[in-house]
């Protein structure tokens, strides 16, 4: 899986690893079940914080996209349903970002959120 | 890219012929005057004696494919500068077995003694004048073509922005050899049960086989801002690593894993390295030199397109 990051970017970098994994998960370059890299040796790859990582493993936890296992690292949740739910996700962050830039409130957007689901 | 001349290779495997000549000539030379059963084995305790024998036709189909073996390794895997190596473990070789033979040589009744330091002092002597052979004729072969460093490295790329930091990082593993490897651990201790002593010095194989077989069963390939490094997904270490700036060219291409590197595991050939999982999909790397570097892994087009891309801005700076 190929993890690109922008340490000039204003995106914090746990979230764009976050998005490297979610990405990679939705076009198939990495498959459900796969190991993620340890925390400490994907730090090294790219000169950033293991703190910096494990903040984006534990965003992509959240989002139920990976396991994370004491002792056995990160896992892509296994299941065909996996990069469907990677899309989805992504969706989701765009909406969340479109709204701020329109000017809602988190809570508006949570709002708009649970109206749709009608 | 360096490939071992037939000239090389014969001039390999010419002093493994001559050391199975003499030993043979001399076997069948002293023929009546050796006993039916040859001492192979000697007590280390009890003054050197015999302890151990082989039959006659055993011994020499033993002693021949000793021979042969090495022969063949020294052949495949050769390198100029390493043919005296092949004429030291021929020199070697042979003067333990023609030792073992005069050993042997005594009346019927007597008790074959060996004396360690004489057997080895023998094979020492000899191993040192095959190899100054050997290496007087290393001139007889042409030097290998001196290594062509490209300017950049060719191969795919990777667009990747001047602030943007990118790492690749993938687990591949063989079902297959984790198996192989898990039967060979758990035969270990059953055979040195069941066998008596030394034949169950064989369990020790299992051990030999189970644990560097696990170690390979899965690994991790990254490509990074230090280059290429493979590692067992089990243990820690040992790790494989080519730095950036060995890096002469990375390629995707498939690999056959019995043609090219003549089985699984990790290979190593005359001009090629290998972490070879299965046939199929690998990442290739060209290194300074000409030697390649193989890894099998899915998305190698990736990893090599990074690489490449890396190795390139590596060399800028």
């Amino acid at each position: 899986m190929l993890f690109r990051v922008d340490p000039a970017s204003s995106v914090p970098l746990g979230d764009q690893i976050a998005a490297c994994v979610r990405g990679a998960l939705a076009d198939g370059s990495a498959a459900p079940g796969e190991r993620l890299p340890a925390a400490r040796e994907l730090a090294d790859s790219l000169g950033v914080n293991v703190h910096t990582v494990l903040r984006g493993y534990q965003r992509l936890r959240e989002e139920g996209l990976i396991e994370l296992r004491r002792g056995r690292g990160a896992l892509i949740v296994p299941g065909a349903t996996a990069p469907d739910r990677a899309r989805l996700v992504s969706r989701l962050r765009e909406a969340a970002a479109e709204a701020r830039e329109l000017g809602l409130s988190d809570e508006e957007f949570v709002e708009l959120a649970r109206t749709s689901l009608g | 890219m360096n490939r071992a001349t037939p000239r090389l290779r014969a001039l390999a495997a010419l002093p493994f012929v001559l050391a199975l000549a003499v030993h043979l000539l001399l076997f069948a030379r002293w023929r009546d005057e050796l006993p039916a059963e040859l001492a192979t084995h000697y007590s280390l305790g009890d003054g050197g004696e015999a302890d151990g024998w082989t039959g006659r036709a055993g011994y020499v189909l033993i002693s021949t494919a000793l021979i042969a073996g090495l022969a063949a390794a020294w052949t495949a895997l050769v390198r100029r500068r390493a043919l005296w190596g092949a004429w030291a473990t021929a020199g070697f070789t042979g003067g333990l077995l023609v030792q073992l033979l005069r050993n042997n040589l005594v009346d019927e009744f007597e008790v074959q003694v060996s004396e360690p330091a004489v057997d080895l002092a023998v094979a020492g002597t000899a191993a040192v004048a095959a190899a100054l052979a050997g290496w007087a004729l290393t001139s007889l072969v042409p030097e290998e073509e001196p290594a062509v460093r490209s300017g950049a490295p060719d191969g795919p790329r990777l667009a990747l922005g001047a602030s943007e930091v990118a790492g690749w990082s993938r687990s591949t593993g063989s079902r297959a050899l984790t198996v192989l490897a898990a039967l060979a651990l758990a035969a270990a201790p059953v055979v040195l049960l069941v066998l008596s002593w030394p034949d169950a010095l064989f369990g020790l194989l299992g051990l030999v086989i189970g644990v560097p077989g696990l170690a390979l069963a899965r690994v991790r390939v990254t490509v990074d801002r230090h280059g290429l490094t493979v590692r067992s997904g089990v243990f820690p270490k040992p790790r494989v690593r080519i730095p950036l700036d060995e890096i002469a060219g990375a390629d995707a291409r498939d690999v056959h894993a019995l043609a090219e590197f003549g089985g699984w595991g990790y290979r190593v050939r005359a001009h090629r390295t290998g972490v070879v999982l299965r046939s199929g999909e690998a990442l290739v790397v060209r290194r300074d030199g000409g030697r390649e570097f193989a890894v099998t892994v899915p998305d190698a087009e990736t990893a090599a397109a990074l690489l490449n891309t890396l190795a390139e801005r590596h060399g800028k700076v």
